[in-house]
């Protein structure tokens, strides 16, 4: 569920067209992309170097050899890579693979081997450190320009076995939250702004047939996406948690996140027990779709489209409007401020925090240790992190996908097929987000119009989020490397802790009985060993802070 | 002819025949309508699928599905690849297989007991991936079209299955006459327990084969080049930039709706694919089994 | 045409029962040497069998420490540090082996129980179907969910049986089930797993007992017929016991898989409302083994598995030995 997900934000997040921004592009002069190669030794001898590649990519992307911004940049880089495609169950292969030895020289896809693999297949990958210094100018400039880049690369020991990517123009979050306004309209409600007035407006959906249709009984109020048993993810009622004064960062799956400089875990906070009874509040009044524990992704995606102009949801949580209602029924909705817990709650009231997690990845492109020529591997790397290569790997080779104005800037096209969708569009021609990139904030790039609407949905989230205290409430969970054996047992903990924390909510959502298991819950969460998590990453937060 | 034999039934009997036939029915409706839905829900709108709205004749028509599914060109490929290993490896697998099970049903054969009791054991305990990917790799037989032929091509509930068929169904003292004519176990095992066994070879055969036919784990692990890719592969593939398309990759814009609207017709399209010519054998096999092979119409 | 005799006129309720005939008492004297003489060629019907699986499952099997080990890639497979059982005692002292251990019995048991006599009973109805046609129809329906992958599967389940939107949601709700939700309850994921594995395999199991059946002498319902017995007299003296040996030797099997539900189905079908009864050892094995990178714990915990359930293979295959003169091995 968690990966259906998952895959689902990514794709949606593709759907998103960028807003232009000017500046000249300093890192880059024109030509930029041809100044590394020709300098290099190797490729003087005019010798084309073979390689291997290994690429994870998106099971809708088209075959790299239709890709032209590769094939140039091969030519550039004066490597000829023979690429083996993988759109399914990495997971599965990768064991093998690593365990057999011959890794590929060069594998690419986001956080495809992950730092646990670095940890535990010792001598398989390249630190390169070195490389990026002496073959990797752009590497370089991105980690001179973004120093955050280097530290979510930099293992413990410092070594750098992974490039992250950075691509600079997602919001700030994944989440947006929708009322059906028109629902609101013609009931004459006013726009919730609290838990108590959200309450009254679901139940008025309810009963007063809302939808007009005659059938007081197909309105489903309140819904959310298909909780997994592995934790929370986007578009979950958790966030509602930020009413409470609680930040959740990247959705904050596993409960972990930052309060003045705290590690905490929500799943044992009294603010998530009067969440939760919330809940339970509005589901025993009928306000929570029945099937909202057990429908799949796909269904949850279908009741909101209605059925032709009658709407059926009234209040959820998306990432993008269109994307969420379809086309017929988005004018109906509007995207709401985030709301206090009560008319007369003191709490500073805050939202999903996802910058990060939108913008940066991590161990998007690795080199075997084992690797003949690594300058040339280096040199093909350096290429994708030029900026200019980098917004074709995102959005699509210059000519077809994105047009080069003439003058230094640069516009993404819309799809040459006019019934796809951008999002469609950029998946199928290139690698777009599986791949390495750092989009320079001095890139001259306008976007499409889609990515307008995301930002325009977002403006009544803005004042909270940039009221939230980033410093000290946002757990800066992706620049923080934990060790193998932390890491593992954290794993085995949190496995433990989910077992029990995401049983329990949906029953106490569904049946109640919170106030009385509380505190037996809380004293089983102990048991799970979250106590030494939050040890360990209180710890590693304090270094982290302390080297900053 | 048969009101005649009806007549001559007596009334249980005819009652026993109403329950079997009610049982029958019973057991068809149960099974045969979510086939059916399958079948219907490959064809229509996929939202109205997943909100009920589909229930005895497909609504929104389309073939959507099935268009995305054939024009995948690899799709032929995987057909091609999956046939022939699914021959290929079905054929070894007897080869391997019926011997083996034929001398284990022996009993004179006194290594029986031990040699099928480290063949049980291999149901149980095995290396696990790692080890085992190691040893084929060593085998130099990655990437090939041999590793999806002879690795683990006897599979031991199989082998019990014949042996066990082979030790109720051939009368031992079949042997023992034809030996004392100097009749050798190769003969005996040729040209009377094989024609004598055409029902479980049969079996074991569509056991092998559709094991051969659903296999994906093998090509996940082993094979990289695509060319060397089986359907269900190829099928898998497809499967899942269908989910793609139905969690949201095409927000907006009309196709994103479109892809939307049709995407489950995939995942149910895909059955259909794969799973007609599977269909198509069973009938073959199915005759094999029909009267029997009757040990008494065998010349001795 | 003097083979029939050997069973053809045996009484019907020893037929096919025919028990694996003690080995011939060799005299003392025979040497090993002479047995392999007389037996070379059955050597050589099985020896094909034996090197393959000699090379493919038990080469590989040294990776069994990796339960006792720490994995270590840099020293090879072997070369981690010696745990012991260190990790099986992590297994059973967690926090959730209890749990683990009863969901994982409860839904194997069920599943033993009540899937393990469906195909047998499905088997002998089609077989008493005088309607050649419909048989043949209705043989190949049963046997066609087999090919239904298990995702969809699950798809299908949610789509039928969802309580707003679903026929069989529908059916129970005219029946005044309407406020059960078939997916979300804690005591109808048992019964739901059970069911609709039953419906997707028993087809397909039957057609093992299909093929036993076929091997029933024609004669012997002829004579049957003249001696006046009726429909059930015939299936309980002829049918049953031409089935008894492949129920037996399939029952032993089936005994040493009782630890073994299915990983994918439960995995799928599981959601935060069921979890409390559908966290099994396959898909805990996954969650830390995949997920959180375990590799020697969760060889550990399906070694574990492994042997408990041999055991139950061996003990039953040993009960069924003296009892019915019938074993594995």
């Amino acid at each position: 569920m968690k990966k259906v997900l998952s895959l689902a934000l990514a794709a949606s997040l593709s759907a998103a067209a960028l807003s232009g921004c000017s500046g000249n592009n300093a890192n880059a002069p024109e030509g930029g992309a041809s100044t590394n190669a020709p300098t290099n030794g190797n490729s003087s001898t005019g010798k084309v170097v073979k390689l291997t590649g290994l690429i994870t990519k998106h099971p809708l992307t088209q075959e790299l050899a239709k890709m032209e911004w590769l094939q140039q940049a091969e030519e550039r880089a004066g490597v000829d890579i023979q690429w083996q495609e993988i759109s399914a169950d990495w997971d599965q292969k990768k064991g093998a693979l690593l365990a057999g030895g011959d890794v590929p020289d060069l594998i690419i896809g986001p956080n495809a081997i992950t730092d646990a693999d670095f940890a535990q297949f010792p001598g398989l990958f390249q630190d390169m450190s070195e490389l990026v210094a002496s073959d990797g100018p752009n590497v370089q400039a991105m980690f001179n320009d973004k120093p955050e880049t280097k530290v979510i690369s930099s293992q413990t020991d410092g070594k750098i076995y992974g490039l992250p990517k950075y691509q600079r123009f997602w919001p700030a979050t994944a989440s947006r939250q929708f009322i059906n306004q028109k629902w609101l309209d013609d009931l004459g409600l006013a726009m919730p702004t609290n838990w108590d007035e959200l309450y009254d407006v679901l139940l008025a959906f309810k009963e007063k047939d809302a939808n007009g249709d005659g059938d007081a009984n197909d309105e489903i109020p309140m819904d959310f996406a298909p909780v997994g048993t592995g934790g929370f993810g986007f578009f979950h009622p958790t966030v509602l948690l930020g009413s409470e004064g609680i930040t959740l960062t990247n959705g904050s799956g596993q409960g972990y996140f930052l309060e003045d400089g705290q590690v905490k875990n929500f799943f044992v906070d009294e603010r998530y027990k009067n969440l939760v009874a919330f809940l339970n509040k509005c589901f025993a009044a009928g306000l929570i779709s029945k099937e909202v524990f057990t429908q799949d992704y796909t269904k949850f995606q279908s009741v909101a489209r209605g059925t032709g102009d009658k709407a059926k949801v009234g209040f959820t949580w998306g990432w993008e409007v269109t994307d969420r209602f379809g086309n017929t029924l988005a004018p109906q909705y509007a995207s709401m401020a985030p709301l206090a817990s009560s008319a007369n709650s003191t709490a500073q009231v805050s939202w999903d925090y996802d910058y990060d997690t939108l913008n940066y990845g991590v161990n998007m492109v690795t080199m075997s240790a084992k690797t003949k020529d690594k300058a040339a591997a280096m040199r093909f790397i350096n290429e994708l992190y030029d900026p200019k290569v980098s917004m074709q790997v995102l959005f699509g080779s210059l000519g077809t996908n994105i047009k080069d104005n003439g003058d230094g800037s640069y516009a993404v096209q819309p799809p040459t097929d006019a019934a796809m969708d951008p999002g469609t569009w950029k998946w199928t021609t290139t690698w777009a987000d599986n791949g390495p990139m750092y989009i320079a904030d001095s890139l001259k790039l306008t976007l499409g119009t889609d990515m307008q609407s995301v930002g325009k949905q977002t403006e009544p989230l803005m004042p909270t989020i940039d009221a939230i205290d980033k410093e000290n409430d946002v757990l800066p969970s992706m620049f923080i490397k934990y060790s193998a054996a932390d890491n593992s047992m954290m794993s085995l903990n949190n496995t433990n802790l989910m077992n029990l924390a995401m049983a329990k909510f949906s029953q106490w959502v569904t049946k109640g009985g919170i106030d009385k298991e509380w505190d037996g819950y809380v004293k089983n969460a102990t048991k799970t060993g979250l106590p030494q998590n939050l040890e360990i990453m209180q710890k590693y937060y304090e270094d982290y802070k302390a080297k900053k | 002819m048969d009101a005649i034999r009806a007549k001559r039934r007596p009334t249980n009997d005819i009652l026993f025949d109403a329950v079997i036939v009610i049982l029958c029915l019973f057991a068809f409706l149960i099974v045969a309508y979510p086939l059916y839905f399958v079948i219907i829900a490959s064809v229509s709108d996929s939202t109205l699928v997943a909100t009920g709205k589909v229930t005895l004749f497909p609504k929104g028509f389309s073939m959507f599905g099935y268009k995305e599914i054939l024009n995948d060109s690899r799709i032929w490929t995987g057909y091609g690849n999956t046939i022939l290993y699914t021959f290929l490896g079905t054929f070894v697998n007897l080869l391997f297989t019926l011997p083996a099970a034929y001398a284990l049903s022996r009993p004179e054969f006194r290594a029986r007991r031990f040699i099928m009791f480290a063949f049980v054991i291999t149901m149980f305990f095995n290396g696990g991936l790692i080890p085992t990917y190691l040893l084929i790799k060593g085998l130099g037989m990655t990437n090939t079209m041999w590793v999806f032929i002879f690795p683990f091509c006897v599979n031991v509930f199989n082998l019990i299955i014949t042996r066990t068929f082979f030790d109720n169904s051939i009368p031992k003292e079949l042997y023992e006459a034809a030996s004392m004519d100097g009749c050798s176990h190769f003969r005996f095992f040729w040209s009377v327990v094989l024609p004598l066994s055409k029902a479980v070879i049969s079996v074991v055969g569509l056991y092998y084969l559709v094991a051969h036919w659903n296999d994906f784990f093998t090509a996940l692990v082993y094979v990289r080049d695509n060319k060397l890719q089986p359907l269900q592969i190829v099928l898998r593939d497809i499967l899942l930039s269908n989910q793609v398309f139905s969690s949201g990759a095409g927000s907006g814009g009309a196709s994103g709706g479109y892809a939307q609207r049709y995407a489950d017709q995939i995942k149910y399209g895909v059955i259909i694919v794969s799973t007609l010519p599977i269909l198509i054998v069973y009938p073959f096999i199915q005759k094999y089994f029909e009267k029997g092979v009757l040990i008494g119409s065998v010349k001795g | 045409m003097s083979i029939r005799t050997a069973q053809g006129t045996g009484k019907p309720p020893e037929l096919g029962l025919a028990p694996n005939a003690p080995e011939p008492r060799l005299a003392p004297k025979q040497t090993v040497f002479n047995a392999f003489r007389r037996d070379y060629q059955l050597w050589v019907m099985v020896l094909p069998a034996i090197i393959v699986i000699a090379l493919f499952n038990y080469v590989p099997m040294y990776g069994i420490q990796l339960a006792f080990r720490d994995y270590d890639f840099a020293n090879g497979l072997t070369g981690g540090e010696w745990r012991g059982l260190y990790y099986f005692k992590q297994f059973i002292d967690s926090y959730l082996f209890v749990d683990i251990m009863k969901n994982t019995v409860t839904i194997s048991l069920a599943t033993i129980l009540i899937g393990f006599p469906a195909p047998i009973i499905l088997a002998l109805i089609l077989n008493q179907l005088r309607w050649k046609r419909a048989k043949k129809v209705l043989q190949t329906t049963v046997y066609l969910p087999h090919f239904i992958s298990i995702v969809v599967m699950v798809g299908l389940l949610n789509v039928l049986l969802s309580p707003n939107t679903g026929i069989v949601g529908y059916l129970m709700a005219s029946m005044g089930f309407g406020d059960i939700n078939l997916l979300a309850d804690v005591s109808t994921f048992v019964p739901v797993y059970v069911i609709s594995d039953i419906w997707q395999h028993c087809g397909w199991n039957s057609i093992i007992y299909l093929a036993a059946l076929s091997s029933v002498d024609p004669q012997l319902y002829d004579s049957s017929k003249i001696d006046g017995a009726s429909r059930w007299q015939t299936i309980k003296h002829i049918d049953l016991p031409a089935l008894v040996p492949t129920i037996i030797i399939l029952f032993i099997l089936t005994m040493g898989n009782v630890l073994g539900t299915g990983f994918e189905k439960i995995f799928l079908m599981q959601n935060t409302l069921n979890l409390p009864v559908s966290e099994v050892i396959a898909t805990y094995v996954y969650k830390i083994g995949i997920i959180s990178n375990q590799i020697s714990y969760s060889s550990a915990i399906g070694l574990f598995n492994t042997v408990i359930n041999f055991i139950f293979l061996f003990a039953t295959n040993a009960i069924s030995k003296r009892v019915s003169n019938t074993s594995l091995w």
